[in-house]
């Protein structure tokens, strides 16, 4: 944690550590000019001194010559101190290449002060003549001093000739190397600042970005931030944020689309009692009138009616009673007999029936009332129309998961682009003879049964007939879906 | 885009890190050494050589003889003089010199009463060793060590038979001389008057003249006019010849007069190559810097005491123009 802040004390730390460089070596690097300079100037400074304390000492050797006081004797010897002083002081600017000289000079100053008192020597031993002349030989070498002094610094300036230069140079470039400095830091400084900001900034504008997805309901964009300080900590709280909130999304759709699929079929339910209702004129009533005209034909000695009307009476209580829940198929496979009864009544010798029916499979569960409107289809197109009759097939196989019922007949066949929409759902504009409950209201319910899209086929080609294939899964689809819910 | 304006950015940083680089490095870099202090604590000996004739061609041989030697010997050696025989300021560089107190002072003789007082008064008081060169003073009067220089009495000599065998053994022959009556001249005019006293059919004329250029050309007209039959001349001072000839180129050709010198004039070499002078005396002049010094320090480290007073004698050869 705490990244950002570090971030800006480090910039703030690199700004500082390159100010005080900066001002450690300049501050360094004149102090040692200015010690340079100093030195330089003490040089001449030295040199001249000795001048004017060799002319001190001639003149206080005059005075005391002139005037032989104490205090003019404390003054000479005061002035001897003094280029002593000045001597030693000399001593020091030694160097190779005025060695000769100095030496030189330095005696000189000894002979100045060995004269002066060889002066003061004979003038006390009053060899007043002798004095003079050590007098005015102190007065020559002291102009000697002076003169060697000039020679002395005009050498110095030769020999320091070049060191001059050297230190002006040395200014100039110090000031060109001022810019480039400034130039170099700027240039650094502008680049750190926008990496720096870059890197708070970045991340703040990707978190900006992936918010407005959010807002704008992108729910499956993964949030990434490449980054490592607390922005990427709130982009990883915000990314699982977001699969919190996408999981909820798809489970509530899930839901809505369960509820929606119920309230189908619950419709689909309605519609399909509606149309029996509609059918039924008071079912009791035929009920009880189809019994009593069985009986009739049973005491009239018609037994074949008798029996018709029995299949009649068994078909209709079926279709009442077991529309809206589940049967097995054997219940279906029934009723489709007692259907078959009465249309081979119907049609006698025109409707060939032929029926495979592999017993094991028989207690597979099946919505009501689903094979008999496809069986009533086929004999709609396949026989009804045809003055020689046609052939109904009916097979029911097993097939590992699934248990496979074939109704096939020899008629004219489907074309081919009305079978996609009977399969997809949509309402087919039938001629109006089916009973009722419609080829596509079995494959709609047949689907939400079982919870499974793949439920039925039709295989047709024209001219030479029609094949129906419902695949009808072994466990029942609700079931599966429920589970795959609770596990969800 | 992104890539180039990195490279960009990045080219920026090298040139700019590169040009501050370099002129730090020129900024803080300080290659003018100071002058290293002396580091000799043990003393070499100081020596001065003193001429009245600086930045002369024989003059500035000596010099850097005596440089050479003192440089191989391990002393140090300065010279010191005057320019155009300044003799206030030579002997003021002579004094100064004595006061500084040197180790030793090789010296231009010069025959003045002044010269002498120095180097017998001051120069002893001091302890001062000094060697004369190229033109001696007597010992006795100078309390020199010892001369370093020609034979100027056998130059003399030499050069006197040189105009003999080129003149013949008859003519006359003009002798012009600087009123100093410096030793060395007197010298070489001894030699050269030995030689032609045995000569009775060569007439010698002795003249003096001083030393401006002005006063050089006085005289030689002066002579040319009192002896129109002169066959030559010799400067027996080589730094009056170049004067003299131009009169004499003046008044007539050059190349009729027999004209000698010596070397140790300023002109000398110049007026020999143009085939002016007919012969004159070469002296060793680097040979005697050379062995002045080598003597100084022989005499100062106490390897050869006492040193020779009558000086020790370097080459004299003849040299003629190649006409």
């Amino acid at each position: 944690m705490n990244r950002i802040q570090k971030k800006i004390w480090m910039l703030a730390a690199v700004v500082l550590v390159i100010m005080a460089v900066i001002w450690i070596t300049l501050t360094y690097y004149n102090q040692k000019t200015q010690s340079q300079y100093n030195d330089i100037l003490q040089r001449y400074l030295r040199m001249n001194e000795v001048t004017s304390a060799s002319q001190h000492v001639v003149t206080d050797l005059n005075n005391y010559l002139l005037e032989p006081s104490e205090v003019n004797l404390d003054k000479l010897d005061h002035s001897k101190a003094n280029i002593r002083r000045a001597k030693d002081d000399v001593q020091q600017l030694k160097n190779t290449e005025n060695e000769f000289a100095l030496t030189n000079y330095m005696n000189l100053i000894d002979s100045l002060i060995e004269t002066t008192d060889r002066s003061l020597m004979f003038y006390s031993e009053s060899d007043t003549e002798a004095s003079n002349r050590e007098f005015t030989e102190a007065t020559r070498i002291s102009k000697y001093i002076s003169e060697m002094t000039l020679t002395l610094i005009d050498t110095e300036l030769k020999t320091y000739d070049r060191f001059y230069r050297g230190i002006i140079d040395q200014s100039a470039e110090l000031k060109k190397l001022g810019i480039w400095l400034m130039l170099l830091i700027t240039f650094l400084l502008l680049m750190i600042t926008y990496w720096f900001s870059l890197s708070i900034t970045r991340p703040v504008q990707q978190l900006t970005r992936a918010a407005n997805e959010l807002s704008a309901g992108k729910f499956d964009k993964e949030i990434k931030v490449d980054s490592n300080d607390e922005i990427s900590f709130l982009a990883q709280t915000f990314n699982r944020m977001r699969i919190n909130i996408n999981n909820l999304f798809q489970e509530i759709q899930q839901k809505a689309q369960l509820e929606h699929e119920l309230q189908e079929s619950k419709l689909l339910l309605k519609e399909s009692q509606l149309r029996n209702l509609q059918s039924q004129i008071n079912p009791h009533f035929l009920f009880n009138t189809l019994n009593t005209l069985s009986k009739k034909a049973y005491l009239e000695g018609s037994e074949e009616t008798s029996d018709l009307l029995v299949n009649v009476a068994g078909l209709l209580r079926y279709n009442l009673k077991w529309l809206d829940r589940s049967v097995t198929l054997r219940d279906e496979v029934m009723v489709i007999q007692q259907y078959m009864n009465i249309q081979k009544a119907r049609f006698t010798d025109r409707l060939t029936l032929n029926m495979e029916i592999d017993e094991s499979c028989l207690d597979v569960q099946i919505p009501g009332l689903t094979l008999q409107p496809i069986i009533e289809n086929a004999v709609i197109y396949a026989v009804e129309p045809r003055e020689d009759g046609g052939v109904i097939w009916i097979r029911i196989k097993d097939s590992d998961e699934r248990v496979m019922v074939e109704v096939e007949d020899d008629g004219p066949g489907i074309p081919e682009h009305k079978i996609q929409p009977i399969l997809a759902g949509e309402v087919v504009h039938t001629d109006g003879a089916s009973t009722g409950i419609g080829f596509t209201n079995v494959v709609k319910r047949l689907r939400l049964f079982y919870g499974v899209e793949d439920v039925m086929e039709i295989h047709s080609r024209m001219g030479y007939g029609t094949k129906i294939i419902m695949k009808i899964p072994k466990t029942k689809g609700v079931e599966q879906h429920v589970k795959a819910n609770d596990r969800g | 885009m992104r890539k180039a304006g990195i490279i960009t950015l990045s080219l920026l940083c090298i040139i700019l890190c590169y040009f501050t680089y370099i002129t730090a490095q020129k900024a803080f870099q300080s290659d003018w050494e100071l002058p290293a202090a002396s580091t000799q604590k043990e003393e070499r000996y100081r020596l001065v050589l003193i001429t009245q004739e600086l930045e002369t061609p024989f003059w500035d041989k000596v010099g850097a003889g005596a440089k050479e030697q003192a440089q191989r010997d391990g002393a140090s050696l300065e010279v010191w003089g005057s320019y155009g025989k300044n003799q206030e300021d030579f002997l003021k560089k002579l004094e100064i010199a004595i006061q500084s107190k040197v180790d030793g002072i090789i010296v231009q003789g010069l025959d003045t009463q002044k010269f002498k007082d120095l180097t017998k008064i001051k120069a002893a008081f001091y302890g001062i060793p000094i060697i004369t060169v190229a033109n001696d003073v007597p010992k006795a009067e100078s309390l020199r060590k010892t001369y370093v220089g020609s034979d100027q009495y056998l130059a003399g000599e030499m050069l006197a038979q040189l105009m003999l065998s080129d003149m013949g053994p008859k003519g006359n022959v003009v002798l012009l001389s600087d009123s100093q009556k410096e030793y060395y001249q007197e010298q070489r005019l001894k030699g050269m008057r030995e030689v032609f006293s045995d000569y009775p059919n060569v007439k010698t004329v002795y003249a003096e003249t001083a030393d401006t250029r002005e006063q050089v050309i006085a005289t030689t007209q002066d002579l040319l006019n009192q002896y129109p039959d002169t066959n030559g001349f010799i400067a027996v001072n080589a730094n009056i010849a170049g004067a003299m000839i131009q009169e004499i180129g003046r008044r007539g050709q050059v190349q009729l007069y027999h004209i000698y010198s010596f070397d140790d004039g300023s002109e000398s070499i110049s007026l020999l190559k143009s085939g002016k002078i007919d012969g004159m005396i070469e002296q060793s002049p680097e040979m005697m810097g050379r062995k002045s010094v080598n003597l100084l320090i022989k005499w100062l480290s106490n390897e050869k005491v006492p040193l020779d007073a009558d000086g020790y004698l370097s080459d004299v050869r003849i040299l003629k123009a190649k006409d």
